[in-house]
């Protein structure tokens, strides 16, 4: 198992991309689905730091680690901010993707993007942690 | 890649080329042209996007405050962005108000 630990900052989403890109190579992920997982813990990555640690006044890391078999791809971030589930996160409407752009909410497009960008998302809690699990199949 | 955004200004048109990586962390630099652009009043922004190799949701925000401060009535163009960047603004219902087009000679005729 790969492991990456990097501060809560958002200067670290230039090496999380790296570590991503990395373990997506290693297991012959195609450029598509590897942008997509790297958009997906882009996007997870991006709400940790800025409202799990900044927006607390927390400082605090996020591990991320790389399992791979024959079948699948799966990279989990780990965190220890406050309890967030993106799945339980109010969810972008269908008709609000519908909406010009002036009307729009600011808001849940970064989550949207991470849970439909990868075949499988999951969430836990796990003690005093918050684990985000990315999953890719590999064809 | 580091991400770059450079302005150009031209009979109205407001051309900026972004380049490298438009995340949360290099958004900023994009709003900080959006923003100077707004008081040039353009009639046209076009976003020559060749160079720009990922966007996240941080980009699809600028785009949002883009139109908010400029007014619906400038038409924003995306220009040669890779596919899939237009994907993502796709997937988002963007490109119901960004007009997505294959080259820069098209977004300025």
């Amino acid at each position: 198992m790969e492991q990456l630990t990097v501060r809560g900052e958002l200067t670290s989403l230039k090496p999380i991309a790296d570590f991503v890109i990395a373990e997506a190579a290693k297991v012959g992920l195609d450029k598509k689905a590897t942008y997509r997982l790297r958009l997906a813990i882009d996007e997870i990555a991006t709400n940790i730091i800025l409202y799990g640690y900044q927006n607390q006044n927390a400082e605090g890391d996020l591990l991320l680690s790389a399992t791979a078999d024959s079948s699948k791809l799966e990279i989990a971030i780990e965190d220890n901010a406050v309890p967030f589930d993106p799945m339980g996160a109010k969810q972008v409407e269908a008709h609000e993707l519908e909406r010009p752009l002036d009307e729009r909410e600011i808001g849940g497009l970064g989550v949207y993007l991470a849970i439909q960008g990868v075949d499988q998302f999951r969430y836990e809690r796990v003690s005093d942690r918050n684990r985000n699990i990315f999953v890719m199949n590999l064809a | 890649m580091t991400f770059t955004a450079t302005t150009q200004i031209d009979d109205a048109i407001a051309t900026i080329t972004l380049a490298g990586e438009l995340d949360a962390s290099s958004a900023p630099i994009f709003r900080d042209q959006i923003d100077a652009v707004a008081k040039a009043s353009p009639s046209r922004i076009v976003l020559e996007a060749s160079g720009l190799d990922f966007m996240s949701s941080a980009g699809l925000r600028v785009l949002v405050f883009a139109k908010q401060k400029l007014g619906t009535e400038v038409d924003i163009y995306l220009a040669a962005a890779q596919e899939l960047i237009i994907e993502t603004l796709e997937k988002t219902g963007f490109d119901q108000s960004v007009i997505i087009v294959d080259s820069y000679d098209a977004a300025i005729s």
